[in-house]
C-alpha cells in the first residue's frame, strides 16, 4: 500500500501546495529537493525549507502535495504517473448508506483554493477523481472549481463522486458549457424500486430526488457515470434494475456494477451485506446480459477474475487503484494475474486464500 | 382506470399471430391485439397499466419525456466526417464472373487504372485526414494486379491512430509482393467463396485451373493469418441457391462463423437480362428463413461454435441498440457522400458502390464529384434531401421503423425512380420479412432458437428473456 499522508515539518504560515521536484527549478510552484535518505527528504521553495517523512524523493519526484504545517502533513495530493487521483472536498453528506466506504463527518474544512493550485499543477491531460462525502452539498465551490482549472487547463478531465441529490434546473445553463463535456459525474442507483434504494442510502425520498437530477443533468448533456454496489439486499432487484437502465436511463456512459468494499460502514455490516459472487451471481449474469443487449456499456468493478463464470469475465476492469490493492499467494500461480482487480488491501485476509488460479 | 397523460404512441404489426407493439424508440413488447383501442378508450387493465409504467412506456414525467427524445435522437444515423474509403485503383480484372459485368475491364487493356494524378490526390487526401479512425477498402475491379498503389495508399496513412484497411480480392494471384501487403497487421483479406467449389466455378472462377488456384491460395492464408484476419463472402442466386449445408460446411470447414448471404445485385444490362432479380423477394425470402433456421439446429446441436448470418445479426441487434449506424445498408438518415465515399478508377466519386455500378451501366450519372475538385456538390444535396424514411408515410406506420433505414440507390436502381410506395419497393418487403423473421424468432419458446438469438446478440447462451410480454 503506498502511503498518501506522511509526516512533514514546515515554518510556514498556511497550508501550502507545491510541486516535488528531484532536479533544481525555478518555478514558483515547485520544490526542489536539496537532500533525501531512504526515510526523509528535505525541500526548498518558494514556502522555505521542509522535510518529509517516508519514502525517498525517487518515489516522491513529480508528486503534486499539500503541506500543512500546523498538523504537520505532506498529503501526495496527485501523485506523478498515477492514473487514480482525487480530491476529498468534504467529508459531509446528507446520506448515511449502508455499506459507506468514507463515513461522514460533521465537520467541513474549505480547502477549495489549495485544490484548484493543486489541480492547476497536474500533469498533462489526467483525469482528476473529486470525492466527499457529498461533493455538491458546496456545489457551487465545486462547479467554480471545475470552471477554473478546466478553462486554464482543457487538457485536464474530472470525475465527480456525487449522490445526484442537489442539480438544480437552475444549473442547466451552467452546466450546459462546453468545458463541462470534461466532466463525469459517478452517480449511485442501488435499485429500481424507490423504498429498497431509499432504505439503503437512508434519505426517504432520495430516488425521486435523484431523478430530477437524472432529468437535469440529460438536459444539461451530462456524461453519467452510474454506479451500484451489489448488497444482499439489493441483489435479487438487478435484473430489474438493468431494464429499468435500459427503458430509462440509457443516455449514461456506462453502468459501473461494483463488488462490496470492505471498509467504513461494510467492515462491521459485511456478514450481512457481501454477495460471493462465487455461489450466487445469477442475477448480476442476467443484468449484465440485459444490459449489453440493449447497449448500455457495463463494467464490473472490484471482483477477481475468478470469482466469475468465464463468460462474464470481459466485463471485470483491473479497477483497484494501485495503492490499495492486493494480492493471495496463490494468485502468483495465476496466468490472468496481469488483468484481474485482485483485493483491496483490507480485504479479509482469508478471502485472499479463497481464489482459484487461471 | 386513473386518467394519465402521455399515453404511449405505439404502432402494431401481428407476427406469427403475436401482436408486437413498440413505440417511436423502437422499444418493443407483445401484447393484446386489441391494446391500441383499449389505449384509445381508457380500458387498460391494471396488470397492462403497470406493465407501460414500469418499462417507462407512458410519459409520466419529465424524465420519461426528455428520455424518450434522447432514445428517438439515437435511433438517426449520426455521422459528421469522412470514415470509410472505398477505392478502385483498377477496373481490370483477371477473372470474368457471370453476374459481374459492369464493373471489371480485361486484364491487359490500357486506362483503366488510377494515373498519377489521381493517385497524388487520393494520397493527399488521406495525408491531410486529420481524425482517429479510418477505414479503407480496396475494390475493383481486381486491386492486387496493382500493389504499387495499395502500398502508396496505406503508407499515406500511416499518421492516423487507427487506420484499418480490407482488400476485396479473388484471391487468383498470392506472391511475395501482395503477401507483403497482407502481412500487415491492419489490413484485412475479403474474398468471395460462393459455396462448394463447384458452385464457385460454375458463378466464378469457370476452369478448373483457375478454381483449384483460388482453393490453393485460400488455404494459404487462412493457413497463414488463421480465419480472424479474412472473411469470405458468398453470392447467392436466388433462383437456383444452393444447397444449404454444403454451402455453411463450406464455410464452417475452413474456420469461418459469419456468413454474409448477399443475393446477386444484377445492374443494366445483366438486369435487363434477368427481369426477375428486379423483385427478388419471394424466392430469396424464403431462402433466407431456411438458411437462418438451419443455422439455429446446427448451433444447438453443436454448441461447441455458434455460427450466425452476418446481415441478420446485425438487423436483430439493431432492433434492441440504440446507435448501430455505421453499416451503411442500414440506417436511416442514410447520408451520402458524408461518412463514406467511393472512388473510382478515373477518380470519380459516387456514393455507393452500387451507384458507381449503375452510372458505369449508363442507366443514371450518380457521379457526386471528383477526387480532384471535391464533392460537397448539389448532386450530393439532392440525394441527402431524400435520403431518409422519417418522412415517408409507409414507414411512419411501421414498427420496424426506429431499425430499419433507407437506400434510394437501390430504389433508383430498381425502379429508376424514388417515389414509389415504400411497401412495393423490394427494400421495403426484403426488411419486412427480416424484421417478421427476427420477432417470430424473438418470441419462439423453443430453446435452440433462444439459444442463436442470444449469442447473436452476444449475450451468453442461457440467461434472459428477449421478449417481453404484457
Ligand atoms: S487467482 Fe488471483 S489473480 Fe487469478 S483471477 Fe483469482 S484473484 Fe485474480
Ligand atoms: S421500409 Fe418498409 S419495413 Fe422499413 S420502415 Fe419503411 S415500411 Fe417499414
Amino acid at each position: 500500500m503506498i502511503p498518501l499522508m506522511l509526516p512533514a515539518v514546515s515554518d510556514a504560515e498556511k497550508p501550502f501546495v507545491t510541486r516535488l521536484s528531484k532536479n533544481r527549478t525555478d518555478s514558483p510552484w515547485e520544490s526542489w529537493c536539496i537532500e533525501s535518505s531512504e526515510s526523509q527528504s528535505v525541500f526548498s521553495g518558494e514556502n522555505g525549507l521542509f522535510q518529509i517523512v517516508g519514502p525517498g524523493i525517487q518515489d516522491l519526484d513529480g508528486d503534486i502535495v499539500i503541506v500543512t504545517p500546523a498538523a504537520g502533513n505532506a498529503e501526495r495530493i496527485i501523485r506523478a504517473g498515477s492514473t487514480q487521483n482525487s480530491l476529498l472536498v468534504t467529508e459531509r453528506c446528507d446520506q448515511l448508506c449502508v455499506m459507506c466506504s468514507q463515513p461522514p463527518k460533521k465537520t467541513h474544512h474549505d480547502r477549495f483554493g489549495l485544490f484548484v493550485q493543486a489541480c492547476l499543477l497536474a500533469d498533462n491531460g489526467i483525469t482528476i477523481g473529486i470525492t466527499g462525502g457529498e461533493p455538491t452539498l458546496y456545489k457551487q465551490e465545486v462547479f467554480q472549481l471545475l470552471e477554473t482549472v478546466l478553462k486554464a487547463r482543457p487538457d485536464l478531465k474530472f470525475h465527480v463522486l456525487t449522490n445526484g441529490q442537489h442539480f438544480e434546473t437552475s444549473d442547466i445553463s451552467q452546466l450546459r458549457q462546453e468545458l463541462f463535456r470534461k466532466v463525469v459525474w459517478g452517480i449511485p442507483l442501488y435499485s429500481n424500486d424507490a423504498a429498497e434504494h431509499d432504505e439503503i442510502v437512508a434519505k426517504t425520498g432520495a430516488y425521486e430526488r435523484l431523478h430530477q437530477s437524472f432529468d437535469t443533468l440529460l438536459l444539461s448533456g451530462a456524461k453519467i457515470e452510474l454506479r451500484t454496489v451489489v448488497l444482499q439486499t439489493n441483489l435479487n432487484s438487478f435484473p430489474a434494475l438493468a431494464r429499468h437502465i435500459a427503458g430509462l436511463l440509457h443516455f449514461i456512459e456506462q453502468w459501473s456494477v461494483m463488488q462490496l468494499e470492505n471498509i467504513g460502514f461494510a467492515r462491521n455490516r459485511w456478514d450481512s451485506l457481501y454477495v460471493d459472487f462465487r455461489k450466487s451471481f445469477n442475477p448480476i449474469a442476467q443484468s449484465l446480459d440485459v444490459a449489453s443487449l440493449f447497449g448500455i456499456p457495463t463494467k464490473l468493478f472490484n471482483v477477481p477474475l475468478c470469482h466469475l463464470p468465464e463468460f462474464h469475465r470481459n466485463f471485470a476492469v483491473n479497477s483497484i487503484s494501485d495503492w490499495k490493492q492486493r494480492f493471495g499467494e496463490k494468485c502468483l500461480m495465476c496466468s490472468k494475474k496481469e488483468t484481474c482487480s485482485g483485493f483491496f488491501e483490507w480485504h479479509p485476509a482469508e478471502m485472499l486464500d479463497e481464489v482459484s488460479p487461471l | 382506470m386513473e386518467e394519465l397523460d402521455g399515453l404511449p404512441n405505439l404502432r402494431s404489426r401481428t407476427v406469427s399471430d403475436r401482436h408486437i407493439f413498440a413505440n417511436e424508440e423502437g422499444r418493443f413488447f407483445k401484447g393484446q391485439h386489441d391494446l391500441l383501442s383499449r389505449i384509445g378508450s381508457n380500458e387498460l387493465s391494471d396488470q397492462e397499466l403497470k406493465f407501460l409504467q414500469k418499462r417507462h412506456l407512458i410519459k409520466s414525467s419529465k424524465l420519461v419525456k426528455h428520455a424518450s427524445l434522447f432514445a428517438q435522437a439515437r435511433r438517426k444515423t449520426n455521422v459528421e466526417g469522412l470514415e470509410y474509403l472505398i477505392l478502385v485503383p483498377t477496373l481490370r480484372c483477371n477473372l470474368a464472373c457471370s453476374y459481374c459485368q459492369v464493373s471489371r475491364a480485361n486484364e491487359n487493356a490500357e486506362g483503366y487504372d488510377w494515373d498519377e494524378a489521381t493517385l497524388g490526390q487520393i494520397t493527399g487526401l488521406i495525408k491531410q485526414f486529420s481524425g482517429r479512425s479510418l477505414k479503407i477498402e480496396f475494390q475493383g475491379g481486381e486491386p492486387t494486379l496493382r500493389p504499387d498503389l495499395i502500398s502508396a495508399v496505406l503508407d499515406a496513412g500511416s499518421h492516423i491512430p487507427d487506420m484499418t484497411a480490407v482488400i476485396c480480392t479473388n484471391l487468383q494471384r498470392l506472391d511475395e509482393e501482395i503477401l507483403t501487403i497482407f502481412n500487415r497487421e491492419n489490413v484485412q483479406i475479403s474474398t468471395s467463396l460462393d459455396g462448394s467449389l463447384i458452385t464457385h466455378k460454375a458463378q466464378r472462377t469457370q476452369d478448373d485451373a483457375s478454381t483449384s488456384q483460388f482453393e490453393r491460395n485460400l488455404s494459404l492464408v487462412l493457413k497463414r493469418y488463421g480465419p480472424g484476419k479474412i472473411s469470405a463472402l458468398p453470392t447467392v442466386n436466388p433462383n437456383d441457391p444452393p444447397e444449404i449445408d454444403s454451402l455453411v460446411e463450406a464455410f464452417v470447414s475452413r474456420g469461418f462463423t459469419s456468413i454474409y448471404l448477399r443475393p446477386i445485385n444484377y445492374q443494366g444490362f445483366a438486369r435487363k437480362q434477368h427481369p426477375e432479380s428486379i423483385e427478388q423477394s419471394g424466392h430469396w425470402g424464403a431462402y433466407y428463413s431456411k438458411f437462418i433456421h438451419r443455422l439455429i439446429a446446427r448451433n444447438w446441436d453443436n454448441r461447441d461454435q455458434v455460427i450466425e448470418e452476418t446481415y441478420f445479426s446485425h438487423c436483430l441487434n439493431r432492433i434492441f441498440k440504440p446507435g448501430l449506424d455505421r453499416h451503411v445498408d442500414l440506417r436511416s438518415p442514410n447520408p451520402v457522400g458524408v461518412d463514406y465515399i467511393v472512388v473510382d478508377f478515373d477518380g470519380k466519386i459516387y456514393p455507393t458502390d452500387e451507384a458507381r455500378m449503375l452510372s458505369r451501366s449508363g442507366i443514371i450519372d450518380l457521379t457526386i464529384g471528383d477526387i480532384a475538385t471535391g464533392w460537397d456538390s448539389p448532386e450530393r444535396r439532392a440525394l441527402n434531401e431524400a435520403s431518409t424514411n422519417a418522412d415517408d408515410p409507409d414507414c411512419q406506420n411501421c414498427v420496424y421503423q426506429p431499425y430499419c433505414g433507407r437506400d434510394i440507390i437501390d430504389d433508383i436502381s430498381r425502379y429508376g425512380r424514388i417515389d414509389l410506395r415504400r411497401h412495393e419497393t423490394n427494400f421495403c418487403k426484403r426488411h419486412m420479412s427480416i424484421f417478421d423473421l427476427a420477432f417470430s424468432l424473438i418470441y419462439s419458446n423453443e430453446d435452440a432458437v433462444q439459444y442463436s438469438l442470444r449469442h447473436w446478440l452476444g449475450l451468453s447462451g442461457d440467461s434472459i428473456t428477449l421478449g417481453e410480454s404484457i
